[in-house]
């Protein structure tokens, strides 16, 4: 035993000295300095209207401030000539770093470039600024891996970071024009986001017990399998907008000529149509996921359960289904991110949400209020993605990792 | 006691068993054994309904199988299969408590039996109680496949190639265990195997299948003696047969009384087999060797010449 940990561990040393360069974090991270000095970082228009003018990293902060950055970074790339463990772990802390840093570069960024008698002044957030948020989590995700960290560590780091954010913005970053696009809306925003939460949350709920009823009844009439699969897989080729209005005239009439569904707040508008919409879509991801998950558990153990004298009862409550669960939550996390994105359209019909603001800011053309309206939906999606993988990775039986 | 009369079972109109009558005495081991596909999985599965059988009537103890509710009569037998089956989400104890709970016993008693198990199977409850499937060697998971089919304490045990996974030296120490087990709890077994040696190192009764039908059935030293056809008496070895049926034979049932002096320096214990002793003749160069008991004390010779004159040879008592 100690002689095979021993043998082991010189092993591992032997592996850690010929180390293989991580070509993915170097070249993420050279790209990034590329861009970060040859790209505009932030913009600063003097008012809602006008188009600012672009200003790059050493502009925005100082050279200084710039300088920081680009050590930190280099420091990301250099570290991953020669990965090991330990190289991983300062990767991670440089990353979470520069992510905490980057409200307050912001902060001086408006210090240092809007001048004092330019009380309309809009700091409008550019490409170099994305791009490093962008690069940031995407490193990540790879030093997660690298570590081999539960998902649920780098959810708990955004959830950490977004929070600072969040901070940031209320009290300090008045002049950054997304800050100033929800400081004007700020109870629409809450409303949107609520409603949007209200689509997901509840088309997600109704298509898991819709989809697992269904992929039962499949499973148990093989006859429903091809046509069931079949006709999910055809709604889903319909484009979303298309949907939504075929669903109008049939809904609306509905109505009409049954009060009680009226009453119930179902229209060819708002809602109702929304929530069908998005229950379609997201019964395929979520049938074919269960689907699977329940018809790959090992035959062996499912045979060794009836040989023992299990009911088929206690044979799916106690092992199809514990066996099938993280596939089946792989589904629901599928499901739920593309749910989320896909209630942005529902805007469209009056259903409300976050897209609200996405439809008016492009009407408007005004881009940060775009982004009011993307950014939260980007930032759920990667929280519900993050949170149920990892919910997905602990329910995992310890046999099956 | 199990009985088969004139079992079959078609797939789909073409007949996978047929014709198969056997009886397996209460404490008695039967293995079958045939070439891949011969029916003799399908024919052990018929016993505790995981397949249905056509025609004929299987019996358990006089009771027709089909007039018991299938839930209750598995829960009656034990069963072991090829790659252990064990529930991969749930602890070593847990699986083993599987049928006991279904069956309602109260807590302690379940422990208890758990814990009896696994020191009746040389496992350590203290180091491997609360491991997962996947963190034990092939040995130790097949021991608790065994122990889970002994937990309800069956008198009846099915095996589908118990040991059929495991590497030679781990597959021989389990055949080494089920047998002292067997000594002491005289369950009622059938097992399926494609490893001759191992149905004759542990059963009293083999039946021999080919194409869905019993060729040949028996014990095992009867079938040695007199293979019905080509096919039996290639399964049993061929031209090894005589060895084969040397290692079924015991030094003390073959040997004959000392003389003055010791016949020769090599010496056999008498609980060998004639196997065993056919061998130390040829490595020493000795037509007869010296049969010690136990304690190192001579208590007879083994004569090749006499050995080789015993043209019919006798079956030892008769199990």
């Amino acid at each position: 035993m100690t002689a095979i940990s021993k043998e082991e561990r010189t092993a591992r040393q032997g592996s850690d000295k010929c180390f293989v360069p991580n070509i993915v974090l170097i070249t993420l991270s050279l790209g990034l300095l590329m861009l970060l000095w040859s790209v505009d970082s932030v913009s600063i228009a003097p008012n809602r209207i006008v188009p600012g003018s672009g200003f790059m990293l050493w502009q925005a902060l100082g050279l200084p401030g710039a300088l920081l950055v680009s050590v930190l970074i280099a420091a990301l790339a250099a570290l991953a000539l020669t990965p090991q463990k330990r190289f991983y772990s300062a990767q991670l802390i440089i990353i979470a770093l520069l992510l905490l840093l980057m409200p307050f570069g912001l902060m001086v960024a408006g210090a240092l470039l809007i001048e004092p008698d330019m009380p309309q002044a809009r700091l409008g957030v550019s490409g170099g600024f994305w791009c490093l948020l962008f690069v940031m989590l995407l490193a990540l995700v790879e030093v997660r891996l690298r570590l081999k960290l539960s998902r649920l560590w780098p959810a708990l780091l955004l959830c950490f970071v977004a929070a600072v954010w969040w901070l940031c913005a209320l009290s300090w970053l008045d002049h950054v024009a997304l800050v100033q696009e929800f400081k004007a809306r700020d109870a629409q925003f809450m409303r949107a986001l609520q409603q949007h939460l209200v689509l997901v949350g509840v088309s997600v709920s109704l298509s898991v017990v819709l989809g697992l009823a269904l992929a039962l009844a499949m499973r148990r009439f093989s006859r429903l399998n091809r046509l069931g699969f079949a006709l999910l897989n055809f709604v889903q080729t319909i484009p979303s907008l298309a949907l939504f209005g075929l669903l109008l005239a049939p809904l609306a009439w509905l109505a009409s000529q049954v009060p009680l569904l009226a009453r119930l707040g179902v229209s060819g508008i708002g809602m109702a149509p929304a929530l069908i919409a998005l229950v379609a879509y997201s019964l395929l991801p979520m049938v074919r996921n269960t689907y699977t998950a329940l018809d790959e558990v090992d035959e062996a153990t499912l045979e060794a359960a009836t040989a023992m004298g299990m009911r088929s009862a206690q044979r799916f409550w106690q092992v199809r289904l514990p066996l099938a669960l993280p596939v089946l939550i792989e589904g629901v996390r599928i499901t739920a991110v593309q749910a989320i994105g896909l209630a942005t359209v529902a805007a469209l019909i009056g259903a409300g949400g976050l897209g609200t603001f996405i439809f008016q800011g492009l009407g408007q053309a005004a881009m940060d209020m775009v982004l009011l309206g993307a950014l939260p939906i980007l930032v759920l999606a990667l929280l519900v993605d993050a949170s149920l993988g990892a919910l997905a990775e602990r329910l995992r039986p310890e046999g099956m990792q | 006691m199990i009985e088969l009369i004139d079992v079959e079972k078609r797939f789909g109109g073409v007949a996978a068993v047929e014709g198969i009558s056997l009886r397996v005495p209460s404490g008695k081991v039967c293995a079958l054994v045939g070439t891949s596909g011969c029916g003799k999985s399908t024919t052990l599965r018929m016993i505790n309904r995981l397949i249905a059988h056509d025609g004929g009537e299987i019996r358990l103890d006089g009771q027709p199988i089909d007039s018991v509710d299938p839930v209750q009569l598995r829960r009656r037998i034990g069963y072991v299969i090829q790659h252990t089956g064990l529930f991969p989400h749930w602890r070593v104890a847990r699986n083993i408590a599987l049928v006991p709970r279904l069956l309602r016993w109260p807590k302690e008693r379940i422990e208890a039996r758990v814990a009896e198990l696994m020191a009746l199977l040389g496992l350590s409850f203290d180091e491997l109680a609360h491991k997962y499937p996947h963190e034990l060697s092939g040995g130790q998971a097949q021991r608790v496949g065994v122990a889970r089919a002994l937990a309800g304490d069956p008198d009846i045990l099915l095996m589908d190639e118990p040991f059929g996974a495991l590497d030679p030296l781990t597959r021989e120490k389990l055949q080494e265990e089920v047998a002292r087990l067997q000594s002491s709890l005289h369950k009622t077994i059938v097992f399926v195997t494609h490893d001759m040696d191992e149905a004759l190192r542990l059963a009293d009764h083999l039946v021999i299948m080919r194409a869905g039908r019993i060729v040949q059935q028996g014990s095992p030293l009867a079938l040695l003696r007199a293979p019905e056809d080509p096919f039996v008496e290639s399964l049993l070895g061929g031209l090894e047969r005589g060895l084969k049926q040397a290692a079924l034979m015991r030094v003390r049932d073959h040997m004959g009384s000392l003389g003055p002096s010791l016949p020769s320096a090599s010496r056999i214990s008498i609980d060998a087999s004639l196997r065993q002793g056919l061998s130390i003749m040829l490595r020493d160069h000795a037509e007869r060797l010296t049969v010690v008991d136990g304690k190192d004390v001579p208590v007879g010779e083994l004569s090749l010449r006499r050995l080789i004159k015993e043209t019919q040879w006798e079956q030892p008592t008769s199990p």
